[in-house]
């Protein structure tokens, strides 16, 4: 059976063709004989075809060297002696962006007698403006059969797809045509076949001016992102808080039928919790899928990393961060994810090494209860402005001021000293979301956190169990090997002036940030420090924490890279456990670094 | 260092960056930036000699330009697109 290899430019509606015709499912594969991963798929017509989906761009010469190996991959597959009909999708409506790569690509298919093919798409704009498009001249020109079809209609995919199955043709034209001529024709036919008029840049364009104004388009994106932060807090809030009640209730249920003892502990406490620890990022991870796949979508987001691309060039990141940064204030998980919008991985990886900084919610009670410890409940300026509150605002401005620093630092190690890299965006134009692929990437997305990333967090939280609950049953977590491990390890936390108690939270901590909390309350007997801090708060006080230390803690938090779920993510996104550890690593003694030095600091401003 | 292969004198020519909004010029070549493709890129994108390319919007705050050439539309910072050189006649 032959395989089909879909190609094309970016935004040219390849995703869109691919899933209409594998019906949506597909899954990263290795295509024979190359080394980068490819999107792979069947059609649903004929489940013996496989159809293959390479990355787009904009043409045979790369402009970086990780584009590079994509291109040379794509060569590969190109030129071997395997039988594959080559499809090339070209945009109706941009038709002279996709021609120079349509014609080099065209030459590959002749030189190793591969059958070669145009899929026109979009072609429902043109018919729906009543532009006028020249089908059979521009066959005739390209010298290849070219095929009208619709992604978001599905007119004429079925005839395209009967061709690329069965269907016979001679080989491109173009196999001794060197590259001159390529480009020239190219460009001639493009002059020669596009569309005539600017009809669709116009309108696009007057959307633009609102969007990207000045005003209007400030408020437009400040409207935009605080909807779309509200939605990761106030519709994910209540589902996480859903399934992690489910998780309990049901580890509690279990629980409660067997007898009780270490079985019972085990699997409440282990196993339900590990699950639950898990569980809970999954439908934060589905509903920022969804909004981000909208915005993407909707041609938003390309305008939104033009808004934000210059503040973030000084910090050697790029536009397209900001969602991903901007989604790490709730929580790096999404973050991680949403950072796949990202085209280039060298941008992605500075955007990962970011991320982790930025002060998401599950520090939240972490600072909640060392102000509460440290800052007195006062207000000023007739009770508008409170002091704690004030003192919440500083840490996030700390920690989102780290997180830039750190990333204008790395790029500006790691590179070779320019300020980021050119930009170039392709606007695509503005168009109604379509629901059903945008839900199922969201499912797919949620199911590879579960996949991917639940195994590592589910075997940590385990672990971390164990430690606390031998050997004496989990009576007392002082006695257990989790506070053992405190003091063996306090002289590390000794410099800040923290004891073992605050090691063991530190380390539980590692679980989930919040964790922090309430393993602290245990070792001090405060039931339910999760819910009402200030008790602990109180205890702690008394128990002499000097401000200094509490600062110190603070400090430590913001940086420290104190979450399972995200290494664990991080190793699979970046495709390295080395880039995950050294970050995890590395951030550990930074934070520990800074933490100290302000420790130092305060202890002698205050003495 | 940059150097440039073209016909049209750098002289007569302007940057990109230089057009007004719904200003329309042609492309008359691009600088080849040292050392990255990005004037291939460029090219392939449909930044060619003699195309018009016509200033979209232009943001406040120095942010990326957007300018349409060939039907596409693209958003250009301002380095790259000083490497865009127009004129303001359609070059024989
Ligand atoms: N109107 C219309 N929109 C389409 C069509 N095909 C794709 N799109 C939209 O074009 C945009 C880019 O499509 P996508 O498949 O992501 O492009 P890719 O970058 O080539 O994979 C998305 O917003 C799609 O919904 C089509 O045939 N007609």
């Amino acid at each position: 059976m032959r395989d089909i290899l879909l190609v094309g430019a970016p935004n040219s509606g390849k995703s869109a063709l691919f899933n209409r015709l594998t019906g949506l499912k597909h899954k990263v594969a290795n295509y024979p004989g190359i080394t980068i991963d490819v999107g792979k798929g069947h059609l649903v017509s004929d489940t013996n075809v496989s159809l293959w989906d390479f990355p787009g761009t904009y043409s045979l010469t790369a402009v970086s060297g990780e584009e590079q190996v994509a291109i040379d991959n794509l060569r590969c597959a190109l030129n071997d002696d395997r039988e594959a009909v080559i499809a090339m999708v070209l945009d109706a409506t941009r038709l002279e962006k996709g021609l120079t790569y349509c014609l080099q690509v065209a030459r590959e298919a002749a030189r190793s007698k591969k059958t070669f093919i145009v899929l026109l798409n979009m072609m429902d704009i043109i018919e729906n403006d009543d532009l006028e498009l020249d089908i059979a001249g521009l066959q005739a020109a390209l010298g290849v059969p070219v095929f009208p079809v619709s992604a978001r209609t599905g007119n004429g995919v079925n005839t395209a797809e009967q061709a690329m199955v069965s269907g016979e043709f001679d080989l491109p034209p173009w196999a001794e045509t060197p590259d001159v001529l390529i480009s020239g024709s190219a460009q001639q036919i493009g002059d020669r076949f596009s569309p005539k008029g600017d009809l669709l840049v116009r309108r696009q364009a007057r959307l633009d001016h609102w969007l990207l104004g000045t005003v209007s388009g400030g408020i437009a994106f400040v409207s935009i992102m605080t909807l779309f932060f509200q939605a990761i807090f106030t519709w994910a809030a209540p589902l996480m808080d859903g399934v992690e009640a489910v998780v309990l209730s049901m580890g509690g249920l279990v629980a409660s039928v067997m007898p009780s003892g270490m079985a019972a502990d085990f699997i409440n406490d282990a196993i339900f919790g590990g699950l639950g620890a898990f569980l809970v990022f999954v439908p934060l991870v589905f509903i920022l899928t969804l909004i981000i796949g909208a915005l993407e979508d909707s041609g938003y987001l390309a305008r939104a990393a033009l808004i934000c691309h210059r503040p973030l060039s000084y910090f050697g990141l790029s536009g397209k961060s900001f969602v991903p940064l901007l989604s790490g204030v709730a929580c790096a998980i999404p973050a991680i994810y949403a950072a796949r919008t990202m085209s280039s991985m060298q941008e992605r990886l500075l955007t990962y090494v970011a991320i982790p900084l930025m002060p998401c919610s599950a520090r939240l009670p972490v600072y909640a209860l060392l102000i509460a410890i440290l800052i007195p409940d006062g207000t000023f300026f007739g009770g508008l402005i409170g002091w704690q509150g004030l003192a919440m605002s500083a840490i996030y401005f700390f920690g989102i001021s780290t997180a830039l620093l750190v990333a204008a630092l790395v790029s500006r190690l790691g590179n070779d000293n320019r300020r980021g890299q050119p930009f170039i965006l392709e606007l695509p134009a503005y168009r109604v979301p379509i629901a059903r692929p945008i839900l199922r990437s969201a499912l797919n997305r949620a199911w590879h956190f579960v996949r991917k990333a639940g195994s590592v967090i589910f075997m940590v939280t385990i672990g971390v169990w164990i430690l606390g609950y031998f050997p004496n049953g989990g009576e007392d977590l002082a006695g257990s090997w989790l506070a053992s491990l405190g003091r063996f390890i306090e002289p590390v936390f000794e410099p800040l002036g923290l004891d073992w108690r605050y090691g063991v939270a530190i380390i539980a901590s590692f679980l989930a940030r919040e964790v922090f909390v309430g393993t602290l309350g245990t070792i001090f007997g405060i039931e339910n420090a999760d819910a009402d801090p200030a008790p602990l708060a109180d205890q702690i006080a008394a128990s002499g924490l000097s401000a200094a230390s509490g600062v110190a803690l603070v400090v430590f938090f913001t940086i420290a890279l104190q979450c399972v779920s995200t290494v664990a993510l991080l190793a699979r996104e970046a495709k390295s456990a080395r880039f995950a550890i050294t970050l995890m690593v590395g951030y550990f003694v930074l934070a520990w670094i800074v933490a100290w030095l302000v420790f130092v600091g305060s202890s002698a401003l205050l003495s | 260092m940059t150097h440039v292969s073209h016909s049209v004198d750098a002289a007569d020519s302007r940057s990109l960056w230089s057009l007004s909004v719904d200003e329309r010029a042609y492309v008359a070549f691009v600088a080849d930036h040292d050392g990255d493709n990005i004037c291939q890129r460029l090219a392939d994108m449909g930044f060619l000699a003699g195309r018009s390319v016509t200033c979209l919007v232009t943001p406040g705050f120095g942010a990326p330009r957007v300018y349409a050439v060939g039907g596409s539309t693209y958003s250009i910072d301002k380095r790259t697109a000083q490497l865009i050189r127009v004129v303001n006649e359609r070059p024989a």
